[in-house]
């Protein structure tokens, strides 16, 4: 009788024992999800640049997955990334890190990457709260939570709809799901790496240690339970009025465009520019 | 062959964690009694007969815990 082995382990750094996330963290099932995309697109690791910035998320690559990985300087992420793209456009290059770094921080890199639509995947795993500092206020949490820094709650309006700065930006593709729905992820991860241009997904997830537990929204289960009752599909959500639609969460694919994308253009641009460089050279012999 | 197999050490907790127990509408798993290495209760297999093979354990396990066999559950959908 031979035992039965987990599929995706063979995806995990052979050094790493254990996942570095709190019992009943989202980003697990985010890191499954994406080894289950590349799995079932037949794609292997060495297909992959994975790039992470500072924060709980920013773990799933570095050091979970036996790829290539760097792990950046916080919020600078997508920076590395582009860089990573312009050199090896070959290579698919994925970053994977948290709403502190890459919106809160890195802000402008997402904004003029998704208007630049380079081709690369960016994951941003939404869990509304600095968790790995210490569960302070990020620019994601929402009104009258009780964090660290804002014992009282907080009092800034927050961030609600990153996928919505995403899309005005310009990407090509931006989805939004939450954890409790891993199998649409995973299509929506397989659809982002193999898109031409920036593909954006907001993944929502449950920190139950940081946020769950000071929110009084309990533990890992009764958040995902909470997220299963609010989100709402966007074909459900476009039949209701924005009242009705106050502390739901709207998740789905939103945008799914074919727009130019940056590395084919520069590669275009370079081949014209040489080619007329060359003709200039041709007609000046003649 | 087993339908289901539980990595005791990679487990956080089906107490701390225990999304397995809340995913699995059949009701296959229960808190282990004993502790692993890290002190987290994993949890055991008690109706393996009730399973599905949804992989809704597997999909939703944060640590990559749990796997299902897929042999059964082809046979079965075909």
């Amino acid at each position: 009788m031979n035992e039965l082995v987990h599929p995706y382990h063979r995806f995990i750094r052979p050094t790493v024992t254990h996942t570095t996330f709190c019992p009943g963290c989202g980003d697990g099932t985010v890191a499954q999800s994406i080894l289950r995309a590349i799995d079932g697109l037949g794609m292997d690791m060495d297909d992959f640049v994975f790039v992470s910035g500072i924060g709980c998320a920013a773990w799933i690559p570095s050091p979970l997955f036996n790829a290539d990985v760097l792990h950046t300087t916080h919020g600078r992420p997508i920076a590395f990334a582009f860089g990573i793209k312009m050199g090896l456009p070959d290579k698919k290059v994925m970053v994977v890190s948290g709403d502190g770094d890459l919106v809160a921080i890195g802000g402008n890199h997402l904004i003029q990457n998704a208007r630049r639509n380079i081709e690369m995947v960016v994951l941003c795993v939404n869990n509304g709260i600095y968790g790995m500092t210490g569960g302070q206020a990020a620019p994601t949490t929402p009104m009258g939570v009780k964090t660290t820094t804002t014992p009282y709650g907080a009092f800034e309006n927050f961030f609600e709809d990153i996928s919505g700065l995403v899309i005005a930006a310009g990407a090509s593709f931006v989805a939004r799901w939450t954890t409790a729905h891993p199998r649409q992820l995973t299509a929506s991860i397989k659809k982002a790496i193999q898109k031409k241009g920036f593909a954006f997904i907001e993944v929502i997830s449950q920190c139950p240690v940081q946020f769950g537990r000071k929110m009084g929204m309990g533990n890992a289960i009764q958040m995902l339970e909470d997220y299963k009752k609010r989100s709402i599909s966007i074909k459900e959500a476009k039949k209701l009025s924005p009242e009705e639609l106050k502390d739901r969460m709207v998740v789905g694919e939103f945008v799914d465009l074919d727009k130019p994308e940056m590395v084919e253009e520069v590669t275009r641009m370079i081949r014209r520019a040489s080619g007329e460089a060359q003709e200039a050279v041709d007609t000046g012999r003649g | 062959m087993a339908t289901l197999r539980i990595y005791d050490e990679l487990c956080k907790g089906a107490e701390e964690c225990g999304i397995c127990l809340y995913v699995c509408k059949e009701e296959v798993f229960q808190p282990s009694e004993t502790l692993n290495q890290k002190g987290y209760r994993p949890p055991v297999v008690v109706n393996e007969d009730q399973c599905t093979q949804c992989e809704n354990c597997m999909i939703f396990c944060p640590d990559l815990a749990i796997v299902v066999s897929e042999k059964k559950r082809k046979k079965g959908s075909k």
